[in-house]
């Protein structure tokens, strides 16, 4: 499969929503918007990149964690943080990094607001008719 | 296929998998980093899948694996001149230097529009911003809804509000696993490539919102909630102030801030 390898280059120089070093093979790791860099240590240009849809964060004891994907929930890609604290931030921030998990956020504010006050919020932004935003879209 | 990995077995079946496609329709292309090649001129015709900021082409609707991706962050996109004299055209150009933008035509007026909007809207940061500013007026009307109750709290019973949290956060002390009374909404079973004995639903653990909305918690937090139990609370928390004012009789209806 092709892939705009360069401008996913440049969205790595993007501002990161973290970055820290990690990983037992020392590599920096960066989050931005849904995808996790992971660069070696003085490159400018990332080794490689995980799209973080469809993933799974579990916690590897004492203070890791590990990214699995839907399709191949045996293959874990290992993460060690330098304290628990850090491997509970990076563990909460990988969560909410999906595109998928902002989906259901709108989906459900939405939802909220338009029984509290009967009105719909998305009307003012003019894409409350948009398929990807609509209750029924959630279920299978 | 560059000398960046990428964990493409996953960003494939993610194109294939259930969920919700943004839009889709056949476009044609003339090729650029991320787009398969084309014949040069009269443009290479494929069935686009736009997933989030993800823009996937396949070779038909039936392909099973996707011919290119091409994420859309760090670019805009606009109406263009193709190079053939081809109607229904536009571009996406990216901010990145030295890259040439992607273009695609579609069939009709009303595809081109459709298309340029969606793709336009289809950034993470884009939605980040929907998703902020809902979550700040569902604090403000939730807050609305507090001042109410408090104003009129001796027609209501005491809430199980204390009980509702413990509920919530012992679902989530083991970390992952949802409350078994929880029905996971939205989730998609997806046949034959999940895991033996357990469904979608350990993979999109995270439902959205935290009610702690009055304590000044971001809802799109780590600490996540039962879905059905918020919706079920919300409508408990209507039920009785309706009820309450109904009881009152006639006067000053509970003014929510609109969202306006």
């Amino acid at each position: 499969m092709r892939y705009n390898e360069k401008e996913l280059q440049a969205l790595s120089r993007q501002p990161a929503e973290m970055a820290a070093e990690l990983v037992v093979k020392r590599r920096l790791v960066k989050l931005v918007v849904n995808f996790l860099f992971y660069f070696r240590t003085d490159e400018a240009e990332p080794v490689g990149a995980l799209l973080l849809e469809h993933c799974r964060i579990t916690q590897e004891e004492p203070s890791g964690f590990s990214i699995s994907f839907l399709e191949d929930p045996e293959r874990k890609y290992h993460f060690e943080c330098c304290s628990e604290e850090q491997c509970q931030e990076w563990m909460g921030a990988l969560r909410r990094a999906s595109y998928e998990f902002m989906r259901r956020s709108l989906i459900f504010y939405r939802n909220e607001l338009q029984k509290m006050t009967g009105k719909d919020p998305l009307e003012q932004f003019g894409i409350s008719g948009e398929a990807r935003f609509q209750l029924s879209g959630l279920k299978a | 296929m560059g000398a960046m990995k990428l964990n493409e077995r996953s960003v494939a079946h993610y194109a294939l998998s259930d969920s919700p496609a943004d839009h889709t329709g056949f476009l044609r292309t003339w090729g650029g980093a991320g787009t398969p090649p084309t014949p040069s001129g009269a443009g290479r015709r494929c069935w686009f899948v736009l997933k989030g900021n993800l823009l996937f082409a396949f070779e038909n609707r039936e392909g099973r694996a996707p011919l290119s991706l091409v994420v859309l962050e760090g670019c805009t996109v606009e109406l263009a001149e193709a190079p053939v004299p081809e109607e229904f055209a536009f571009a996406i150009r990216f901010d990145a230097p030295g890259v040439r933008p992607h273009l695609l035509a579609a069939d009709g007026p009303a595809a081109q529009e459709a298309w340029v909007k969606a793709l336009s809207r289809a950034s993470f940061g884009y939605m980040r911003l929907v998703v902020r500013e809902l979550e700040s007026q569902l604090r403000d009307a939730r807050h609305s809804l507090d001042l109410h109750r408090r104003s009129s709290w001796k027609a209501i019973p005491s809430r199980p509000k204390a009980q509702a949290t413990d509920h919530w956060s012992s679902g989530l002390e083991n970390g992952h696993s949802l409350s078994t009374d929880c029905s996971s909404v939205g989730l998609v079973e997806e046949a034959g490539s999940r895991p033996a004995g357990r469904g979608l639903s350990e993979w999109e653990l995270q439902s959205p919102a935290s009610l702690l909305l009055g304590r000044g918690q971001s809802p799109v937090s780590p600490e996540t909630s039962c879905f059905s139990t918020l919706h079920y609370w919300y409508g408990q928390e209507i039920m009785e102030l309706r009820r309450s004012m109904a009881a009152e009789g006639p006067g000053e209806p509970a003014r929510l801030r609109g969202t306006g």
